[in-house]
C-alpha cells in the first residue's frame, strides 16, 4: 500500500475509540483520501492541512483493519481508481468501520451508480470537477451528521460497574467519587473493556483500539497495562473483582462483588447515568 | 607458559577472570529478572550498571596487572582477548536495560524476554568454564552448549524482528524493539566470542 502522510500517525490519538471505531470527541478533522489525481489531492491537502485537519493520502484502498486503526472520522474515495473492485471496497468499509463518514469523490456517473454507493453506505456522492472547499463542506458536514446521530451522551456519560464510576469525560475513574487516579492510556483499556462488558475482548483487539496500531506478537503491553488498571482498581475497591482473564484468549470486563457482599443487582447492568436521571424523571 | 600458572600473578590474573565470569552471569542474571517483571522492577537497571561498572574495573585490573606482568599465564593477546569479550557481554546487557528506559518502553516483548533466559543460560556457561583456566582442562561440553544457545538465539532475534515488520505496526516500535533486539544479540554473540577465546586457549595450553 503506497501512500504519502501527512501528519496523521505522528498525533497522538485525539479521542477516545468506541468498540465500533466512532469518534466522538471534538478535535481535530481526521480525514484519509483514496485518490491518485495528484492536482486534486495537492490542493485538498494543503488546505486541510491549513485547517489544522490531520490526513494521509492513499493510492490504493486499505485493509479494513488498517482504516480502524487510523481511528478517522471521515474517508474520501474515488471508486473509479478502485475499478472493479470499488463496489466491493465500499461495501466492506461502510459495514467494517460503522462510525466513519465515507464520501465518494468520482468522475462522471450514472444516476444508478450514485443511488447504488449511497444505498450501500456513502454519505454523501460528489462528482469532479469540484472544488475542495466544497468537498470540505461536505466533510464537514458528514462528520457533523455522524457526531449528531452518534449517541454522544451515551459515549460521554458515566459507566457504572460495581463501586466504579467511569467517566470518559473526564478521562477518569471513580470509587465513591475519589479518582483512582488512572494515566490515560489505563483509563482508554478500562473504559474499552467496560464498554464491551461481559464480552471477551481479544489483546489485539484491545491493542488495536487503544494503541492505535496493530500489536507486534509476542507484545505485552495489554497485559501490563491490565495488571496496571487491576492494582489500581484494587487499592480503592478492595475485594471486587472486574477485569478477569481468559488464558491465551484476553480480557473481559463483568464486576463481582466480593463474597460476603451481596451481588451487583442484574437489574443494573452497567448502568448510563443520563439513561438513569431519564427514567426516574 | 603454563609451567608459571602457580606463581602469584597468574592467580591473580585467574582469579580476575573467574570474577569476570561471576559478574557476566550477575548482569544475566538481573537483566532476566528485570525483563519477567518489567516494568515492575524498573530499578534492577541501577543494579545491572553497578555490574557494567564492576565489570571496567575488573578488566581494568586485567590489563594493569598484564601491564605489570613479563610473563603471563597465557597469551597476552588472548588474555586482552578474553577481557575484552566478558566486558562486551556486561556493555551489551547493560545497554539493553538502559534502552528500556531511555526509549520509554511501557512493556517487554515475549521475544525479548526469551532472549534474556538464552543470555542467562549463556553467562552461566561461561562462568562456569572460567575456573577451568587454572587447569586447561576440556571446556567443550560449555563450547557446545553455548554455541546451541547462540543459534536459538540467532533465531529468536530473526522471528522477533520479523514480527516488527507485519502490517500496521507502530513505527516508533519498530525503531525501539529492533534496537532493543540486536543489543541482546550482541550480548548473546560476546558470551560465544569468549567461550571460543577459552576454548583456543585450552587447546594452545594443553
Amino acid at each position: 500500500m503506497q501512500e504519502s502522510q501527512r501528519a496523521l500517525s505522528a498525533v497522538a490519538p485525539a479521542s477516545v475509540p468506541n468498540v465500533t471505531g466512532v469518534r466522538v470527541q471534538p478535535g481535530p478533522i481526521r480525514l484519509a483520501v483514496i485518490d491518485t489525481d495528484s492536482g486534486f489531492v495537492r490542493v485538498l491537502a494543503k488546505r486541510v492541512g491549513e485547517m489544522g485537519w490531520q490526513h494521509r493520502v492513499l493510492t490504493a484502498p486499505p485493509r479494513a483493519e488498517d482504516l480502524l486503526s487510523m481511528r478517522l472520522h471521515a474517508l474520501i474515495v474515488d471508486l473509479a481508481l478502485l475499478g472493479s473492485s470499488g463496489w466491493e471496497f465500499l461495501e466492506q468499509v461502510c459495514d467494517s468501520v460503522p462510525g466513519l463518514g465515507v464520501i465518494v469523490c468520482t468522475g462522471s456517473s450514472s444516476v444508478a451508480q450514485r443511488v447504488r454507493g449511497l444505498r450501500i453506505g456513502a454519505d454523501d456522492w460528489i462528482t469532479k470537477p469540484c472544488h475542495p472547499q466544497e468537498v470540505i463542506a461536505r466533510v464537514e458536514a458528514v462528520v457533523r451528521r455522524r457526531k449528531r446521530s452518534t449517541p454522544g451522551t451515551t459515549e460521554d456519560a458515566p459507566l457504572l460497574a460495581g463501586e466504579l464510576e467511569i467517566r470518559a469525560d473526564q478521562f477518569q475513574a471513580f470509587v465513591g467519587g475519589q479518582s483512582i487516579d488512572l494515566t490515560r492510556r489505563e483509563f482508554e483499556l478500562l473504559h474499552l473493556l467496560a464498554k464491551a462488558r461481559g464480552r471477551v475482548l481479544e489483546r489485539d483487539e484491545i491493542y488495536q483500539h487503544v494503541w492505535g496500531y496493530a500489536m507486534v506478537h509476542g507484545d505485552r503491553s495489554v497485559d501490563v497495562f491490565v495488571r496496571k488498571v487491576r492494582q489500581k482498581v484494587e487499592r480503592f475497591s478492595p475485594g471486587w473483582t472486574y477485569i478477569h482473564t481468559h488464558f491465551g484468549i484476553g480480557y473481559r470486563f463483568e464486576p463481582e462483588a466480593p463474597e460476603d457482599e451481596p451481588p451487583e443487582s442484574p437489574a443494573d447492568p452497567l448502568a448510563n447515568a443520563s439513561e438513569e436521571v431519564e427514567s426516574s424523571a | 607458559m603454563s609451567m608459571l600458572r602457580g606463581s602469584s600473578t597468574s592467580d591473580g590474573l585467574l582469579t580476575l577472570f573467574e570474577e569476570s565470569g561471576r559478574n557476566v552471569e550477575r548482569t544475566g542474571s538481573l537483566l532476566r529478572e528485570l525483563l519477567d517483571d518489567f516494568p515492575e522492577r524498573s530499578s534492577l537497571a541501577r543494579d545491572i550498571l553497578i555490574c557494567e561498572q564492576e565489570g571496567d574495573r575488573i578488566t581494568h585490573d586485567i590489563i594493569q596487572r598484564l601491564n605489570q606482568t613479563f610473563v603471563t599465564p597465557i597469551d597476552r593477546e588472548d588474555i586482552y582477548e578474553l577481557a575484552s569479550a566478558l566486558d562486551d557481554i556486561v556493555d551489551y546487557t547493560e545497554e539493553v536495560a538502559d534502552y528500556l528506559g531511555l526509549y520509554k518502553i511501557e512493556a517487554p516483548m515475549e521475544q525479548a524476554q526469551r532472549l534474556a533466559h538464552i543470555l542467562l543460560q549463556s553467562c552461566r556457561q561461561v562462568s562456569e568454564a572460567m575456573p577451568r583456566l587454572r587447569t586447561f582442562k576440556d571446556i567443550s561440553h560449555y563450547t557446545v552448549e553455548i554455541n546451541r544457545l547462540e543459534n536459538d538465539g540467532d533465531r529468536t532475534v530473526r522471528e522477533a524482528v520479523a514480527s516488527l515488520f507485519d502490517n500496521g505496526i507502530d513505527p516508533m516500535v519498530v525503531i525501539r524493539w529492533k534496537d532493543l533486539f540486536e543489543r541482546l544479540e550482541e550480548a548473546i554473540d560476546s558470551t560465544e566470542r569468549a567461550a571460543n577465546i577459552l576454548e583456543g586457549v585450552m587447546i594452545k595450553n594443553r
